[in-house]
């Protein structure tokens, strides 16, 4: 190979970007060395998974179980009634000496064959409970967004840790190296920052990229130079100054994997792009997640690229509802949950029919979830809104691996503590592993003289909800 | 020995009086036995799955497979007394009571069988004779494994082997190093050509690219010593500091941010960053670099002011420790944790913060050890930076001593003295006629119209926007008032009000207090009229009767127009004096006025009556924070008398008052500047307990503050504070054989791409073994003996043969049988060419564009302190742009820097010894279409166009970038791809072209393998 390539041809490129394989002939079996290098190259899972990708729906700000998924008749029985507790957000709290029971503001009815209870909150993803796994037994051990939220995703409630769609991608690798392994679509920074998608100590392959509505999605997404034209003379160009440079250092397979990497990247400015537009999708598809065509933003625009995204292979896709404000923290009135159920109730439904219309809901694994959820009672019997609660709250799966139409797990009869069956957010990070066909335990990273892990010392995989 | 069970019938439950009488047992073995055959399964099979040190499951912090484990007992104390049944909490727990603790739980096979229970009761009854006493451990290690392992061993004397001939060139390092390579049958590379040494050992010492100027006369220097002063002058360059100040930073995990919920921002930080730059300038000796980051202040308390002011901020170290959560306070025992985690691997490559739940699983390091440094950090006051709790930070350090700032500020303090004794006294007369009115106002209330507003309510003072009052009469100096009281949570009591008064007959003026006091509201207070009467709107603290406010706030929360007059917090009337809403607690409309009532009573405003006559009054007063969850009262009064005069003086104190405010706020702007760190000084001095399992709220034994066991435990001597001190010099005792050891492994890892020993911060146990152990020590020897000078270490390893060689031609078959042999290269028979870090490769654009900034960072620009309001929702988030080197980027703990992200920069979390180098897609589009990277390659072109022909500016663009020539087969293909590109291009005008095109060029050679990656 020498220079005179250097102004190889566009047929050639393309060529070489299309086929995934390289321009020069002869050093496939180099590449593919360099490939075991490539951290994002698939791994085999520990055993037989369920699921091959997950969507990972975050509502930032704690979403009130007793006003959703978990139907308390005693708690409207008991409403205004003064209870005791020693709660953490109310410890020490001016104004919170006394509290008293609070009904939920939405009427609970049961749905779908299973007879299971949604309330009005949620009456479209309540039409698909026949397909969902409802935790109505969370707990977890903060009551702070900022550390429930990086409890969630990292397993931590303190320390910077491994985000889980970072264990994932480290764990599995991804099947689609034209895309990131960990897509966070992100209008808005959740609490805790960037820290929710890091990947720590892993290798940083494994953070999430953060895709935002708009005209570039993905920084440094959009070509700079003006045509398609330009863009391919100088990759060409590139190359074959990396190619040469490369003839007398081929020992070296961070080079090769370098100039791989071009070729992933504009197989993925391509192709990026291409997942998140929704200009293919039929007028039906659109409506199903209530979107306008043209529309390039709102939940239900991240609920459909989710779906495109898992169908090309990505991972581990989250969706974050809203972010650190503006957000399900309805401490001055719960009326404002119905503004926000109103934002993501239809585009959730719309997204689990269209996986299973399309038969993905058998190889992806939906998990839906908030940090914590809100208190069943307030300092006044008529107080609007609700505090942070992180005794109890309901999340739920729904997807390959989880039991259809299915209720694990109950809070008292107030809705106050998980007393049954009770689901630990280390148990839900387990379950969430194993269904991806990750034994918790052996998925570990030695960092300064510690093995790691994602449960730390923790976790149960929840076996019940299993299907 | 034989026993006969004995039934006891005082400690036995019922059941057990009849299984007892109904099925004699009699166990007939000897204790061992007994053990052996029937306590040891019950436990193993019953209990172990739980309670099992070896498994490394403690629940509830007991284990039971070991004597140690039950004597030891857990969290609810000893788990057996021996021969005390009824004491024994293990008996107690397996006879299943109803009310209390039942063992083993339902999940785990739940209650026992009767007879294993009889044998546990037996057991204990006959003393638990109990035959598994583990051997004595140290943490994780026995004695004898302590003994063993290598990095414990004091340095060993290793002379030179002088072995092989072939190694002629460089130094001791390469006998070293040929030992172990010849016997593996391997020779080193022919050494590096000159213009890649150059470039290699500049990025090394630097981080940046030689000039094209220094490339080529480093290349045309014939003099054996040409490499030698090369050397020296990098050694010499202030960006040596830059470039080895970033590796120990990123070792120390430096962030401009604190890390808490808020992230709150540390203007004082870059104060640290500075010193370590500065230090390593100055090659400060490593023991003392070490002790001065822990103790610098007590060290250098009785020396110059510079040299105490400089120790201060070494100590920021301590201080720039990761804060956490909401209240940042109440977390210390985790900023501990990450402060004893970062000493322990920086200094001594041992993870000492795994002890912080149970001793050590793998290295000789005891939970006691750790809460042994744990007190003396819980002695130490850290600078607080501020969190959401608690916005304002304190504790920072002045930089002059006691004394010095003594003598600073008494002219100062003395100036002050006296205007605050003269806004005393002004005081003490405005509380007399304030006491003055307020007796007479609370004598003659004339009530004229009250009113309580809901939750979100509004309500108009006559009952209905179209209605007023009844016409009130009114004498000159009369004093009209309405309060608002606060009611239930008074936090939300935010209320807008309205209020107008209008002539009756006469010249039919009005007063509105809106119009009159919207703008300039801050002006003074008493108000004028718009009809020029003085005196005539007072805002008014209402608390035990009439005050008139006496603070004013503007732009508050740093909103611009939201201006308040206060008594503290509140009472509080404050406006919107803009055509906009403003967002802060609640949202308050364009142009209106909002009062919000103390805790413990009212707030009012007053009309002053400037005539004799009548006034009808109309007015509304509305919640203005909804979510209270209740409204507020009013009422509208009248007081009798004429209250002008008292008004005027109250009006001319207050002017007096401001003048001198005035001449304060010029003093104290003036005032000499307390330049402060954040760093760390003594605090309350006292030795810790032990947080049982890691839980601050289960306080275990007190452990008195010393250094670790594994080096002999000695104590804090009494009296002499903290301990820091003594810590210091434990850490740099040249006798401990980890400290040299690390740091010279850490130097080696950064001119050789990797350690000697590859977990540079572990080098217990499950660290990894030093390939090459005798050249280790030696190293660590020298060093020591060098007064523990890196930049000698830096010399010694540079002028090794092992680093100028080169990475090797792949085409030899000597090579590819090396590569067969020891293909990650452990043997060094080649030089590792490297990836250049983030840094790197951001100042070297900035570099080949001209735009580099070489100054030294200062402080980042952070809003003052005083405006902070940063919380969990909106926390600090700048971004402080600059073409300053990039060692001086402001860092953000919760927001990575984005570039530093995408290309492996330190994680500012926790420590971070070695930069991963991963290769992603992410990255390429960086090159690709990055905005910033495409500014600079244009700058390059800029550059180029200044060169007369395309040959010369194809000579200066591989010159910039690479620092070297083209080839001819580069020139050819660089100039073939110009002509292809030229072509489309060719729509564009053609003034324009040659920009566009040696744009692309730049891009191509800043994006190229060879730009990216160091030979």
């Amino acid at each position: 190979m020498t220079h005179s390539n250097c102004g190889s041809s566009r047929r050639q490129f393309l060529h070489s970007a299309v086929a995934g394989s390289l321009l020069m002939p002869g050093l496939l079996s180099e590449l593919l060395a360099a490939d075991a290098a490539n951290p994002l190259a698939p791994k085999d899972p520990h055993f037989a998974p369920k699921a091959k990708s997950v969507i990972f729906l975050f509502m930032s700000g704690g979403v009130s179980h007793v006003d959703s998924f978990d139907p308390k008749p005693q708690l409207i029985a008991d409403h205004g009634k003064q209870v005791i507790f020693d709660h953490p957000e109310t410890r020490n709290r001016p104004g919170y000496e006394k509290i008293y029971l609070k009904r939920p503001d939405w009427k609970f009815a049961p749905r779908g064959n299973s007879g299971i209870e949604v309330s009005d909150l949620f009456p479209q993803v309540g039409a698909q409970i026949d397909d969902i796994t409802v935790v109505r037994s969370m707990h977890t051990s903060h009551s702070n967004h900022y550390n429930a939220t990086l409890g969630m995703h990292t397993g931590s409630f303190a320390f910077a840790r491994p985000s889980i769609g970072a264990w994932l991608s480290y764990g599995l690798g991804t099947s689609n190296q034209n895309l990131p392994s960990f897509l966070v679509l992100a209008p808005q920074m959740p609490y805790a920052g960037t820290q929710v998608w890091a990947s720590d100590f892993l290798p940083g392959a494994h953070q999430g990229t953060r895709v935002m509505p708009g005209a570039e999605p993905v920084a440094n997404l959009t070509r700079r130079v003006p045509t398609a034209r330009r863009q391919e003379l100088e990759l060409a160009a590139l190359q074959a100054f990396n190619e040469a440079h490369r003839q007398t250092r081929n020992d070296d397979s961070q080079l090769a994997t370098r100039i791989k990497s071009f070729e992933t990247a504009h197989g993925m400015q391509t192709e990026l792009p291409g997942a998140l537009d929704l200009a293919q999708e039929t007028d039906a598809t659109l409506a199903l997640y209530g979107l306008q065509r043209g529309q390039t933003d709102g939940f239900g625009w991240q609920c459909l690229a989710a779906r495109r995204l898992v169908e090309r292979g990505v991972r581990f896709v989250e969706l974050i509802h809203t972010g650190s404000s503006g957000n399900w923290d309805s401490h001055g009135n719960m009326a404002d949950h119905g503004r926000l159920a109103g934002q993501v109730d239809q585009p959730i439904a719309g997204l689990l029919q269209d996986l299973k219309q399309r038969g993905l809901l058998d190889d992806v694994l939906v998990v839906w979830t908030s940090e914590f959820g809100r208190t069943p009672f307030n300092n006044t019997a008529d107080a609007p809104g609700r505090e942070h609660h992180n005794w109890a709250f309901s999340s739920w799966l729904a997807g390959a691996g989880v039991k259809r139409g299915h209720v694990h797990g109950a809070t008292d009869e107030h809705g106050m503590r998980s007393v049954e069956q009770p689901v630990h957010v280390h148990d839900f990070h387990a379950t969430i592993l194993h269904l991806m066909g990750i034994d918790h335990e052996r998925l570990t990273y030695r960092h300064g003289g510690r093995d790691y892990r994602l449960t730390d010392v923790h976790g149960h995989v929840v076996q019940e909800l299993l299907s | 020995m034989r026993r006969v069970m004995v039934c006891d019938f005082r400690v036995a439950g019922v059941w057990l009086v009849w299984l007892c009488c109904q099925v004699p047992v009699v166990f007939a073995e000897e204790d061992t036995e007994f053990f052996e055959r029937r306590v040891r399964p019950i436990l193993v099979q019953r209990c172990e799955s739980c309670h099992s040190s070896a498994k490394g499951k403690t629940h509830g912090g007991l284990a039971l497979d070991s004597q140690a484990g039950w004597k030891q007992g857990g969290d609810s104390g000893t788990a057996i007394v021996p021969g005390k049944i009824d004491d024994s909490l293990l008996i107690q727990v397996i006879r299943y009571p109803e009310d209390g603790v039942q063992m083993p739980p339902e999940e785990a096979g739940g209650k026992l069988p009767a007879a294993e229970i009889q044998v546990l009761v037996e057991w204990v009854r006959r003393g638990a004779p109990d035959p598994r006493v583990a051997k004595a451990l140290r943490g994780g290690l026995t004695e004898q494994q302590l003994r063993d392992w290598w990095s414990f061993q004091p340095l060993h004397k290793v002379t030179v082997p002088r072995l092989d001939p072939s190694v002629s060139t460089g130094n001791e390092i390469d006998h070293f190093l040929a030992a172990s390579r010849s016997a593996a049958g391997l020779t080193a590379s022919p050494r590096a050509d000159r213009r890649t040494l150059i470039r290699r050992v500049t990025y090394d010492l630097t981080g940046l690219p030689p000039t094209p100027q220094e490339v080529a006369a480093f290349v045309a220097d014939e003099s054996p010593t040409a490499y030698a002063h090369l050397i020296e002058r990098l050694l010499t360059s202030p960006h040596y500091g830059e470039r080895w100040g970033r590796h120990w930073l990123d070792l120390v995990r430096y962030a401009d941010t604190a890390g808490e919920n808020s992230d709150h921002p540390i203007p004082d930080a870059w104060r640290y960053r500075n010193w370590v730059i500065n230090a390593l300038n100055a090659d400060l000796p490593y023991d003392v670099f070490v002790r001065e980051q822990i103790a610098g202040d007590l060290i250098h308390k009785n020396d110059t002011a510079e040299e105490y002011a400089a120790g201060i901020v070494a100590t920021g170290f301590l201080a720039i420790a990761r804060r956490f959560d909401h209240d940042s306070d109440m977390h210390m025992h985790l900023t501990y944790e990450d402060t004893i985690d970062t000493v322990g691997r920086s200094f001594l490559g041992l993870s000492i913060a795994c002890a912080r739940c149970h001793d050590h699983k793998y290295d000789p390091i005891s939970a006691a050890d750790y809460y042994a440094l744990y007190g003396i950090l819980s002695s130490t006051r850290f600078a607080f930076p501020g969190c959401e709790a608690k916005q304002q930070p304190r504790d920072m350090v002045p930089l002059l001593t006691p004394a010095e700032w003594a003598q600073t500020i008494e002219p100062y303090e003395q100036k002050l003295a006296a205007l605050d004794l003269g806004l005393k006294q002004l005081d003490e007369r405005q509380a007399q006629a304030t006491s003055a009115l307020k007796s007479a106002a609370l004598n003659s209330p004339q009530l004229l119209a009250a009113g309580e507003v809901s939750e979100g309510g509004s309500q108009f003072l006559a009952g209905t926007a179209e209605g007023a009052l009844d016409p009130v009469t009114v004498k000159q100096g009369q004093w009209l008032q309405l309060t608002i009281d606060p009611n239930g949570n008074y936090g939300a009591d935010s209320t807008l009000i309205e209020w107008e008064l209008r002539e009756v007959g006469g010249a039919e003026r009005v007063w509105n207090i809106t119009h009159d006091l919207l703008d300039h509201f801050l002006d003074s207070n008493p108000r004028a009229d718009r009809y020029g009467n003085a005196a005539t709107w007072a805002l008014l603290d209402g608390r035990g009767g009439p005050s008139l406010l006496p603070e004013t706030l503007s732009n508050h929360s740093g909103k611009v127009g939201l201006d308040i007059w206060r008594n503290g917090d509140n009472p509080a009337i404050f406006v919107n004096s803009t055509d906009q809403p403003i967002t802060v607690w609640t949202t308050l409309p364009p142009r209106t006025l909002f009062v919000h009532p103390a805790p413990d009573g009212p707030v009012a405003v007053a009309w002053i009556s400037p005539f004799e006559g009548q006034v009808r009054i109309t007015g509304r007063v509305a919640d203005a924070h909804t979510g209270g969850p209740n409204g507020v009262k009013w009422r509208c009064e009248q007081f009798a008398g004429d209250h002008s005069a008292t008004l005027a003086r109250l009006s001319e104190f207050n002017t007096q008052r401001k003048q001198l405010m005035t001449q304060r706020a010029e003093l104290v702007a003036q005032a000499p500047a307390k330049v402060t760190a954040y760093a760390v000084t003594e605090g309350t001095i006292a030795n810790a307990r032990v947080h049982l399992r890691g839980d601050p709220e289960k306080l275990g034994d007190e452990v008195p503050r010393r250094w670790l066991e594994l080096f002999g435990a000695p104590q804090v001597p009494a009296e002499s504070g903290s301990g820091r001190l003594a810590l210091a010099h434990w850490l740099t005792d040249p006798h401990n054989p980890l400290v040299s050891r690390v740091m010279v492994n850490r130097l080696w890892q950064h001119h050789f791409g990797k350690g000697l020993v590859a977990t540079p911060n572990d080098f217990g146990t499950r660290g990894q073994a030093p390939t090459h152990p005798e050249l280790l020590d030696w190293l660590a020897a020298k060093f020591i003996e060098s007064g523990w000078s890196m930049k000698a270490m830096h010399r010694q390893m540079l002028l090794s043969a092992a680093y100028q060689q080169g990475a090797g031609d792949p085409e030899t078959p000597t090579h590819a049988q090396a590569l067969t042999v020891d293909p990650n290269n452990h043997l060094y028979w080649r030089f590792d060419r490297r990836r250049l870090t983030a840094e790197e490769l951001r100042d070297s654009v900035l570099q080949a564009s001209q735009q580099l900034d070489l100054t030294p960072g200062q402080a980042h620009a952070i809003p003052p302190t005083n405006t902070w309001s940063y919380t969990q929702h909106v926390p600090f988030a700048g971004v402080a742009e600059t073409n300053q080197r990039s060692v001086y980027l402001m860092i953000v703990r919760n927001r990575r820097h984005p570039f530093l992200g995408l290309f492996d920069g330190a994680d500012p979390n926790t420590t971070t010894p070695q930069r991963q180098v991963t290769t992603v897609p992410t990255q390429s589009l960086y090159f690709l279409n990055d905005a910033f990277f495409h500014g600079q390659a244009e700058a390059v072109a800029r550059r180029l166009l200044a060169q007369p022909d395309e040959s010369a500016r194809l000579s200066e663009l591989f010159q910039i970038v690479l620092q070297r020539d083209p080839t001819a087969a580069e020139r050819a293909s660089v100039l073939g791809f110009l002509s292809n590109y030229q072509q489309a291009i060719a729509d564009t005008p053609a003034a324009e072209q040659p920009l566009l095109i040696w744009s692309a060029c730049a891009r191509l050679l800043l994006s190229s393998n060879e730009f990216l990656y160091l030979d």
